[in-house]
Parts: structure tokens; C-alpha cells; sequence
């Protein structure tokens, strides 16, 4: 058996390893443990009074202070001083002192350091105020799954996103429900329960229709919390990204609309950089260049066209970018390397910096080749109009001129029929009234067959042989030839053929031939040559006489007019030539005539072959 | 009556060449009227009168349309053509083509003849056609 051995109660005390005071009812300081002594940094050997001692630390409450001491009363106080810009904080708890007949003689006070305990709380408080506002300024909210207790918990922001009361108590299956039905919500809740299975952890933009039924964007993340390898807690954001998915949207759909527009212009849309390489082509730019954007970029003028035309536009582009002035609506040409050439309306515009210096520019160029095709089709139509409306007027003079001296004759024997008196000269002026009468009616008829030609639009033409016809021509002449002794020189091949209208053809063979008969020299007999070859898109049919010959320096203008003759001969009216000429020219022909005086005349007609 | 010596005629149509000698015969007495078809005509005839010292005409009417040499050719030879004296022309034509009135001005101011114009038809010949001295007087 071991004895106890007492120790005297103060050396106890000495040694507590809690910081312990003792005090008396003045306060005065009895004695301390030297943990005590040491936590303030006091020496032992000093009197000390508590309360003067305390009074010196801050955040204490110095009435209550006094209280407790001199009431003996159960109670804890907080306390802190500065050492070195330091906090230090202390935690006092006062319990009264009996003596053995319960008489309270003393406070027990025993003191902590609490200073990191402070300074965790205070810290706390900081982050969780931090992570609030962040997360209210951020509109990203968070949750976490409790796989234990099957407890679903929604942040201040998550309940703000889902428009809820900030009392309200979510689970699994309502949260669910929130999001919109559909791809959405099948998607949460296979990535829901992937994580909850698997801890696979997830991230999606995804729409839910909250309280208030309004659809919104929500990006909703999920990670597995792990205990000792179990999954324990699922962690989540939830973030509303409606406003970023709707600009998004917009700028997405802006983009779109830009490029279809672009795209889909008929015209060329190009941009140059300050080099004149292209960095952006439209699909009608590269249709034109048969080829893909990729193959066009980075591309000069002087990669894809003719030299010539590329330093052209290369010109343009800088006096663009120089003046800063716009160059618009300009006709341009360019020639591609395979030689095609297209005719362009080409507008250029300055990109401008932020500094007003041009860097680069727009191109547009519109396709006007049909449109500059047209302008000459029309062109032509109008000189064709316009030597038509000559003709017509040519022959509106005519018409005028002959029908009015035949009239202006019947007028004058009429007014001399009258005032005769003279049987015999009244005879005499009737006999001219009958003449003038039939040169009226012959004039009509000749003017009737020129109009019968410049009106006939729809001309039947006909493939016919050359030879077949000349024959035939001989035969209907034949006595007409014999009786002036004609030689003909038939140098057409057999199977020549032209594209005429069978009457047209006749009445030019006819035409050449008497004329060739009744302009024949005296002194000699007439030889008629005929030749015919084929060439291009024409057969050149000639008639070659040896005949009188027309001075052509002379008559050559009027040659083909209408009631000109040359020379005295009766059978003159003056018409064939006049009539196959426009007979010529309404077939798309022509005729010319080669001629000297004395040695003979050449007429040669082209009949034009090509199949309207 | 006006006595002339000499007068041309030029014209193709036989019609208007009996018109204006009928006309004649009313107010003039002329024993040498000469008529030609065509200027071609009319030049030889004038030229072999200036060689042979015959008169020349001193009326001429002239037609405008004709073959071979029409009136303005006739009368651009007249003009390079030294005569003794001058002779009174009267264009005559059916044509109502502004062109040719121009035409004839042009001659009339250039050339050193007396120029008329007279439109078909013809009903009568003026004394002023057939003489300048008696409208000076």
C-alpha cells in the first residue's frame, strides 16, 4: 500500500496547465499558475490587482468586470490586447472561491487564448460574405445533394435563377421537373444520375422554365463528393447564362444573316488589305473565279487576271486608299487568264481605322456583260432602224415626187382641155391625158412591187441550185438572146446552191442578164461570165459583161436608185437595179458593182447562207 | 408680145415639154425652141451652138429629175461655162422636198444667171419668166 503524500495546495496551483488566477474580494491577485503568468507576459514577484490589470485590455466590458468580482459570480468574458500590431484574444471564465465553510473568499479565474479562434470565425464570416456577393454578382448560384439524408440544397442565387421564395425546400425530382421537357430534362437527368452513379462530373447549357414560367439559358455543373471512396454529396453550380446565350444567339444569327446576304448577292463582294490581297470573298465572287474561298485568299489581282487589267485595278485600289474616297459604279473589264471577258459595274470602298487611314477596302462588282450585250444588240437595232426609217423616207420622196408629176400633168392638160377651143388640139391634149393616165398606172405598179419587197418580212428562203436556175433563166430569155447573139461563160459549179426565195432569185438572174444584153458596146458581141464560190456564210455570185460600162465616179451613188439611168437607151426605166437590190437586202444580202467605161461592168451579189 | 431668138427646153417628160411650148406660143414669138430629154443632151447641144457661133438660148427650163445628167448636174456645168450673156433659168420641178428649194438657192446666189423656181404644175409662163430688162426698167 502506497501512502498519499498532500502537497501543499498553492505549489498545485503552480503547476495547472490551464492559465488559472486567483483573486481575492478586493481583486488583489493571490497567486497564478505560471501558465497564467506566461500568457501575459507578467512577472510572478509583482502585486497585482485584476481589475486595474484588465482595465488595460480592450473589448472588455468593464462594469460587468467589476461585477463579477465583487458579487462572486459565475461567469466568462472576452478580452484581447495589442502586442507587435497583433490581436491577442483571451477568453476568461470567473467561478467564486469557498473556503471550507462555503464563504466566498475569491474569484477562480481561468483563461484561454483565443486569438485563432477569432481570427477562423472572423475569416469565415469574410469568405462567406466574399463567395455571397460573388456569386450574387456573378449570377452563378450552387447546390449540393446530400446522397445520405436524400436533402437537395439550393443557394440564395439558385433559388433567385429558378424564381423561387427563398424559403423554398427543393428535391431531386422537382428540381428536375424545372427544367424545360424534353432534350433538357432528359439530359439532366442522365447526367444526374451518371453522377450519382458513376461520380462522372458534368457542365451543360440547358433550358429550364421557372416558377413564373419564363425560359431561361442555365449552365448546371455536378461533381461527385467523395468519402473514403464512397460518393457521398454531389456539389453543383448553376449559373444563368441567358442573356450570354441570347446575345450569342443574335450575334450567331446576325452573322448568319450577313453571310447569306453576302453570299447571295448577285454580285461580286470582295475585301482587299492594304497589299490588294483579298480576305474575304462572297460566293458569287468565287463562282465567277470558278473556284472555293480558301483558293482566293491571300490572292492579288495579279494571281488571277491578266496582267494588264490587274494593274489597272491595282491603280484604283490605291488612289481608294489614298483619297479615302469611293470609287462607285465605274465600268470595268476584266480579263480572266483563260481569256474570258467580262464587263463589270465595280464600286470600291475605304476601310477606315479607328484614325481615319484606310486599310484595306470593299469591292463590289456587278456582273453587266448580258446588260452590255444588250446595249449592243440595241445599238445595232437602232442603225438598222435607223437605215430602214432613211429608206423609207427615200422612198416616201419618191412616191411623192412621181405621183405628183403625173398629177401636176393631168392638171395642166386639164386647164388646157378647157380654155381650147380647137377641135384638133382638144383631140391632141385628150391623146396626152391618156398617156399620162397610163404612166400613172404603170408607176403605181412599179412602186407596188417595191413595196411588195420592203413589207414582205416573212421571207421563205429557200435552198436552191444555182445552176438549175441560170438554165432555166437562158431558156425563158432565149429568144431575147439569140436575137442579140449573147455568148455566156458559165463558170458555176453544178452543185452550188444558195439561200434565196425562189422569185427573188429569178428576177436578180433576170435583172443582171438584160441589163448586161441592153447595156451592151456596139462593136462587140456581148460575152456574159458567171461565176459563183462558196465562201464562209456567203455564196459571191458575180455577172460579168463586156458592155458599155457605167462611170462610176459619176453614177456609182446613184447606180441602184430608184428611176436613174445612164444612158439613152428606150427600155430604161430605171428600176431593176433599184428592185434587186432591196430584193438583195431584205435576204440579209448585198450587191456591189465594179465597172469601166467602154470595157464592161461586174455586179456582184452575196447571198448570205446563214440559217436565222 | 416679147420677141426671143432662142430657147431651151430640158425635160423627159414628153407631156410637160408640150405644156410649156403651148404656153409659150401664147405670150412669146420664138422661131428656135429646142427640147432635150436630158442636161447630157442639153450641154451637147448648147456647146455645139458656142462653137458654131449660133445664139444661145436666152430662156432655159430646166427639169430637175431626169436620167443621165439631172438638172443640178446640168446646171454645175452651166456655171464653169463662158456665154456672151446671161440667161434666165427657170427650175422647174414636181418636187416638193425642201432639199431642193436649198439646192437651188445655193446655185441662184452663186451662179451669174438669172435663177427662177417654179413648182409642177404649170398653168401659165410670166412675163418675168422670159425677161429681167423690162423689170429693171
Amino acid at each position: 500500500m502506497k501512502s498519499t503524500k498532500t502537497l501543499p495546495i498553492p505549489y498545485i496551483l503552480k503547476q495547472l496547465p490551464n492559465a488559472t488566477a486567483l483573486v481575492d474580494n478586493h481583486a488583489d491577485l493571490i497567486d497564478a499558475s505560471d501558465s497564467w503568468y506566461a500568457l501575459f507576459d507578467i512577472d510572478r514577484n509583482e502585486p497585482l490587482n485584476l481589475i486595474t490589470f484588465l482595465k488595460d485590455h480592450k473589448d472588455i466590458d468593464k462594469d460587468a468586470l467589476q461585477e463579477i468580482l465583487s458579487t462572486n459570480a459565475n461567469a466568462t468574458l472576452t478580452h484581447s490586447t495589442m502586442v507587435d500590431a497583433r490581436s491577442n484574444w483571451f477568453e476568461s471564465t470567473f467561478t467564486p472561491w469557498f473556503d471550507e465553510q462555503e464563504n466566498a473568499i475569491g474569484t477562480i479565474i481561468q483563461t484561454k487564448n483565443i486569438t485563432d479562434s477569432v481570427e477562423n470565425t472572423v475569416e469565415l464570416d469574410r469568405i462567406k460574405t466574399l463567395l455571397k456577393a460573388q456569386s450574387e454578382v456573378a449570377k452563378v448560384g450552387c447546390w449540393e445533394y446530400d446522397l445520405g439524408t436524400e436533402e437537395l440544397n439550393w443557394c440564395e442565387v439558385t433559388k433567385n435563377i429558378h424564381q423561387v421564395a427563398p424559403d423554398y425546400v427543393p428535391n431531386v425530382n422537382d428540381a428536375i421537373a424545372f427544367y424545360k421537357q424534353g432534350y433538357s430534362r432528359n439530359r439532366i437527368s442522365m447526367l444526374f444520375h451518371k453522377t450519382l452513379e458513376k461520380g462522372a462530373p458534368f457542365h451543360e447549357k440547358l433550358t429550364i422554365i421557372t416558377q413564373q414560367g419564363e425560359e431561361r439559358w442555365v449552365a448546371a455543373a455536378g461533381k461527385a463528393i467523395r468519402k473514403q471512396g464512397e460518393i457521398v454529396k454531389i456539389f453543383g453550380t448553376f449559373q444563368d447564362i441567358h442573356e450570354q446565350v441570347m446575345t450569342d444567339k443574335k450575334i450567331r444569327e446576325s452573322e448568319q444573316l450577313l453571310t447569306t446576304l453576302i453570299d447571295n448577292l448577285p454580285i461580286n463582294v470582295f475585301v482587299k488589305d492594304k497589299d490588294s490581297r483579298k480576305i474575304l470573298v462572297n460566293k458569287a465572287e468565287c463562282d465567277y473565279l470558278e473556284t472555293t474561298p480558301d483558293a482566293l485568299l491571300g490572292k492579288t489581282d495579279f494571281d488571277l487576271y491578266d496582267k494588264e487589267v490587274a494593274q489597272i485595278s491595282r491603280d484604283e485600289d490605291l488612289e481608294v486608299m489614298r483619297s479615302n474616297k469611293s470609287m462607285i459604279g465605274k465600268e470595268t473589264i476584266n480579263v480572266k487568264r483563260d481569256g474570258k471577258t467580262t464587263n463589270f459595274l465595280t464600286s470600291k470602298i475605304p476601310l477606315l481605322d479607328l484614325n481615319g487611314k484606310a486599310y484595306g477596302l470593299i469591292g463590289m462588282s456587278m456582273d453587266i456583260t448580258n446588260m452590255k450585250q444588250k446595249e449592243d444588240q440595241l445599238r445595232n437595232l437602232i442603225n438598222v432602224t435607223a437605215i430602214q426609217n432613211k429608206k423609207l423616207i427615200n422612198f416616201a420622196h419618191i412616191v411623192s415626187h412621181n405621183l405628183r408629176s403625173h398629177t401636176a400633168n393631168f392638171s395642166m392638160l386639164l386647164d388646157f382641155l378647157i380654155r381650147e377651143t380647137e377641135e384638133k388640139e382638144k383631140k391632141r391634149i385628150m391623146k396626152m391625158l391618156f398617156h399620162a393616165s397610163d404612166n400613172l398606172l404603170d408607176t403605181l405598179e412599179n412602186l407596188n412591187e417595191v413595196v411588195d419587197i420592203s413589207t414582205n418580212v416573212n421571207l421563205d428562203k429557200k435552198s436552191l441550185n444555182l445552176s438549175e436556175n441560170i438554165t432555166r433563166m437562158q431558156q425563158n430569155l432565149s429568144a431575147f438572146l439569140e436575137e442579140n447573139q449573147v455568148e455566156f461563160e458559165n463558170f458555176v459549179p453544178d452543185d452550188l446552191t444558195v439561200l434565196s426565195v425562189p422569185a427573188y432569185l429569178e428576177s436578180i438572174l433576170l435583172n443582171l442578164v438584160t441589163n448586161a444584153v441592153k447595156y451592151q458596146h456596139p462593136d462587140r458581141t456581148p460575152i456574159i461570165q458567171l461565176r459563183a464560190i462558196k465562201q464562209d456564210s456567203n455564196v459571191l455570185f458575180s455577172v460579168t459583161d463586156n458592155g458599155l460600162g457605167v462611170d462610176l465616179e459619176r453614177y456609182g451613188k446613184k447606180i441602184f436608185g430608184m428611176y436613174k439611168t445612164f444612158h439613152n437607151n428606150k427600155d430604161a426605166r430605171g428600176l431593176g437595179l433599184y428592185i434587186i437590190k432591196n430584193q438583195i437586202e431584205a435576204m440579209d444580202g448585198n450587191i456591189t458593182v465594179s465597172s469601166e467605161v467602154d470595157k464592161g461592168s461586174t455586179f456582184n451579189v452575196c447571198f448570205n447562207e446563214e440559217i436565222e | 408680145m416679147k420677141k426671143l431668138n432662142s430657147i431651151f427646153i430640158i425635160d423627159d417628160d414628153p407631156i410637160t415639154v408640150f405644156g410649156i411650148k403651148k404656153m409659150l406660143k401664147a405670150i412669146t414669138i420664138c422661131e428656135d425652141i429646142s427640147d432635150y430629154k436630158n442636161g447630157k443632151q442639153a450641154m451637147e447641144g448648147l456647146k455645139e451652138r458656142l462653137q458654131h457661133g449660133y445664139p444661145c438660148p436666152e430662156v432655159i427650163f430646166l427639169d430637175i429629175n431626169m436620167p443621165i445628167m439631172d438638172g443640178w448636174e446640168f446646171l454645175e456645168e452651166l456655171v464653169n461655162i463662158k456665154l456672151p450673156e446671161r440667161i434666165i433659168i427657170n427650175v422647174i420641178t414636181s418636187s416638193i422636198d425642201p432639199i431642193d428649194y436649198k439646192k437651188w438657192n445655193d446655185f441662184r446666189l452663186r451662179c451669174w444667171h438669172y435663177l427662177n423656181f417654179k413648182n409642177k404644175p404649170l398653168y401659165k409662163i410670166e412675163a418675168t419668166d422670159l425677161s429681167r430688162v423690162h423689170l429693171a426698167s
